[in-house]
């Protein structure tokens, strides 16, 4: 098959962007979005939420080059684990963490949808790695 | 997992879709793809390097290349480099995921996240 590049059917750069930004806003629309937002605002207000989050990071910072060395001690090791387990378990955080999911899941479907239909990975082109 | 999609975001979704697929770049990147495709001399060409690369690697392990065979893998990647079915289509690809990135920021500042990174499927 060949295409004839025809300019009465070319979307002009400016066209697509604003089919771009609909789309943006279809999506802003969904009860997964808001649902997210409302998480997300939530959990940035909350003082406890924000203390068991900063505690658990700060640890794995300070703790960072003896993990990378599998040489943290027994003690450190649990203190790790125990301020873990109080960040992901604050009901606050899992809801955070259940909206992110749920937009996730949302996301990877439309995600797969433009991917399937354009015939390129739509987040690996957009140089997006494991680690975001 | 699969999410059900209500009809507005089917909606636009299908729309960006339409209107991507329309854009300048992708156009003429499906236009070299489908010159890739019915170039069979250049597809060949685009898998020989790689053949020879994974060869010369197996013989590298044992600890004999010979330098021919490199100057025969050079000779492969300078007329892939010099083949215009292949070079077109790598530049209109390189120009599609521009426009796409370009897409996605658009989307992105909307929302206020980064939606490529929703969108990707691959955890560490």
């Amino acid at each position: 098959m060949d295409f004839i590049k025809n300019d009465l059917d070319l979307a002009p750069r400016s066209v697509v962007l604003g089919v771009a930004r609909d789309f943006a806003a279809a999506l802003a629309e969904t009860p997964q979005f808001k649902a997210f937002e409302q998480a997300a605002g939530r959990f940035r207000q909350d003082q406890e939420a924000q203390q068991v989050m900063q505690a658990y990071q700060q640890k794995q910072h300070a703790l960072r080059a003896l993990l990378m060395l599998n040489a943290v001690s027994t003690e450190e090791q649990a203190e790790l684990e125990r301020l873990h387990h109080v960040f992901v378990t604050h009901p606050i955080v899992q809801n955070y963490f259940e909206a992110q999911t749920e937009l996730a899941s949302l996301c990877q479907t439309l995600g797969d949808a433009l991917s399937e239909s354009i015939g390129l990975n739509y987040a690996a082109a957009c140089g997006v790695s494991c680690c975001g | 997992m699969q999410t059900d999609l209500i009809p507005v975001m089917q909606e636009a979704t299908e729309a960006l879709i339409r209107h991507l697929l329309a854009s300048e770049a992708f156009i003429n990147y499906q236009q070299a793809q489908s010159h890739l495709h019915q170039d069979t001399e250049a597809r060949a060409l685009l898998d020989q390097p790689a053949q020879l690369q994974a060869n010369l690697r197996k013989k590298q392990a044992n600890g004999g290349v010979a330098q021919a065979e490199i100057e025969a893998l050079r000779e492969l990647q300078s007329q892939v480099q010099r083949n215009h079915t292949i070079t077109a289509y790598a530049q209109t690809q390189q120009a599609a995921v521009n426009f796409l990135r370009e897409i996605n920021n658009e989307i992105s500042q909307l929302l206020g996240i980064n939606f490529a990174s929703f969108a990707n499927h691959t955890t560490c």
